[in-house]
């Protein structure tokens, strides 16, 4: 889900690492209950109102490898586990 | 080399505008102090020396031409590497973006120079913003300028190590749950993190996006106003960033604290603190109660949550917005030749350093189905409360007090095995990001070997003037800390 391949060693470092965070974020358990509120910047929306955007080529400049007008990537077919 | 580098930002605009100083000398002072303690700092990912002179001379000749400079006239200025400024690289020390150029340049970033600063560099952070001490850069140490073997703080370790130092009198952070005010803590600078919405964020890499803000780093209350009112305004390339109008806060320094009342937390106890930090603290509630101020305990039940709710947040959020880092539009692709999922897997894989991947697992995993109640949505509840609180907080006081960090700069690689205890260095900072609301670190003293300390005060959302004006009421009362490494390089001229 993260797409995050990740090495046996650090699997053995991250583990108890990441179980001793979860264990401490467990005390927000003692907050059940309280309701989860919208967030008031969540709900801005800016003007609908065209404007110009980047120029393709610009853009492109930092892309790893291209094609003509677009970005190179390798044959999503022959992904097995896609 | 000429002492220049010395002056505050304020008074080398002064001089540049009216003509006493020329830009090239400024910058000239600040580049000969730059190269006297940069090399053992190492605060600059980035330096602009050459096209920093050319923007010099450009402005002494339009001066000369007998044009009005902006408010920043000839004034160095460093910016934190995780803003985009166009053609050049923004790094935000990662490998993942090896490679990347800006096509753009990021609003505050854009201010800074129509008001006529010059940027001369770009500064070190932790990865993505994603630490308390630097040592998170995949691609350079700081040290802090005041004790080499300590860490310069973080996020903006880089930003508040050039100011400490001398290279630049002001330089641009940014802050999701301290990166501002801590590092500035640990180097003794003044650091200010605006109300969430006061800067435009466009241009900067998004880490949190709920919880980040821009704000100025400086040696005085009166630079980081002076550097707020330059970057601080309505964009409407950030739909976040907010219109209010901007306040005249340099116009408000000066001024008395009489009858100001300011609220510390009951929730936060001292005694936890070590001594020197707990004197500190006392020491600072009766300098601001000599000024006349009135000091009132206010209580922040929710606050001991504090550090869960933001790590919650701040991760799920993070696992979101570096997301994008996938090697296919920009930045570090892998050389294996593999399909495209494994393509994103291996690029990321090779291309984050460790703590960006814990955050990514943390936030992923926080997010999840089945876990999102229990973690992101309880955090959002309690961040709602936590904010409910602070506003019912502020009815009875006009600003809160705290330390803004529990200890001075800690030793490198002291906490660097131990991610949980960097993160609860964050208890003071962290919920000033949750609540929207600005807080400035003013140095306040040092401990017993010399390291800075510093107080945190905090105010009602856009109500930066009554923190600034309170923070410079403070540094008038407070010993100045001077240069760190004075005298450095001056053998050699």
């Amino acid at each position: 889900m993260a797409r995050l391949h990740l090495g046996p060693d650090e699997v053995e470092t991250f583990v108890p690492q990441l179980g001793q965070i979860l264990d401490y974020f467990d005390q927000l358990n003692q907050y059940d209950g309280l309701k989860e509120v919208s967030d008031p910047s969540a709900s801005l929306e800016a003007a609908d109102e065209p404007r110009p955007s980047m120029p393709r080529q610009e853009l492109l400049r930092n892309a790893p490898e291209t094609l003509d007008a677009f970005v190179l990537v390798p044959q999503v077919k022959t992904t097995s586990d896609e | 080399m000429s002492d220049l580098w010395r002056r505050s930002a304020s008074e080398l605009a002064a001089g540049v505008q009216c003509g006493d100083l020329r830009a090239v000398d400024v910058l000239q002072s600040c580049l000969e102090r730059t190269a006297a303690v940069e090399p053992s700092i190492g605060a600059f990912l980035q330096r602009f020396d050459d096209a920093a002179r050319s923007a010099a001379q450009d402005l002494d000749r339009r001066r000369a031409v007998g044009e009005s400079l902006g408010a920043l006239a000839g004034v160095p200025v460093a910016i934190k590497d995780n803003m985009n400024l166009q053609g050049l690289p923004t790094t935000c020390a990662s490998k993942i973006l090896e490679g990347y150029e800006s096509t753009y340049t990021a609003t505050a970033v854009e201010r800074l120079v129509s008001a006529d600063a010059i940027v001369v560099g770009k500064t070190n952070l932790d990865e993505f913003s994603m630490g308390s001490s630097c040592e998170n850069s995949a691609l350079q140490t700081t040290s802090n300028p005041w004790q080499l073997d300590a860490v310069p703080g973080g996020s903006s370790g880089g930003s508040a190590a050039a100011v400490a130092s001398g290279a630049v009198p002001l330089a641009l952070g940014s802050d999701t749950g301290g990166s501002i005010r801590q590092p500035a803590a640990f180097c003794g600078v003044v650091g200010l993190k605006p109300t969430y919405g006061r800067v435009s964020r466009y241009g900067l890499v998004a880490f949190a996006s709920s919880l980040d803000q821009i704000g100025p780093l400086a040696r005085s209350a009166d630079d980081a106003a002076l550097g707020l009112e330059i970057i601080a305004g309505g964009d409407p390339l950030d739909a976040t960033s907010s219109d209010r109008p901007v306040g005249d806060y340099r116009a408000q320094l000066g001024g008395s604290i009489e009858g100001v009342r300011i609220g510390i937390v009951s929730e936060l106890d001292a005694s936890s603190l070590p001594e020197g930090v707990a004197a500190n603290w006392h020491a600072c509630l009766d300098r601001m109660t000599d000024l006349g101020a009135e000091v009132r305990e206010i209580s922040l039940p929710h606050l001991p949550a504090t550090i869960a709710v933001y790590y919650v947040l701040a991760n799920s959020e993070a696992s979101a917005n570096l997301a994008r880092f996938d090697g296919v539009r920009y930045g570090h692709r892998t050389d294996k030749q593999v399909g495209l999922t494994d393509l994103y897997q291996e690029s990321r894989e090779e291309g984050f350093g460790p703590e960006v991947k814990r955050r990514i697992l943390l936030g992923t995993f926080a997010l999840s189905s089945g876990y999102y109640d229990a973690y992101y949505g309880r955090a959002r509840a309690v961040r709602a409360a936590l904010r409910q609180q602070f506003e019912l907080g502020f009815e009875e006081v006009d600003v809160v007090a705290t330390p803004t960090s529990p200890t001075a700069a800690f030793r490198k690689g002291e906490k660097v095995d131990d991610p949980l205890a960097m993160y609860l260095s964050d208890i003071y900072t962290a919920p000033v990001n949750l609540a929207g609301l600005p807080a400035v670190a003013v140095p306040s003293g040092r401990d017993s070997t010399g390291l800075p300390l510093s107080l945190q005060i905090i105010g009602r959302a856009f109500d930066e003037a009554t923190v600034l004006r309170v923070t410079a009421a403070l540094e008038s009362v407070t010993p100045a800390l001077g240069f760190p490494m004075d005298g450095a390089g001056e053998a050699d001229v």
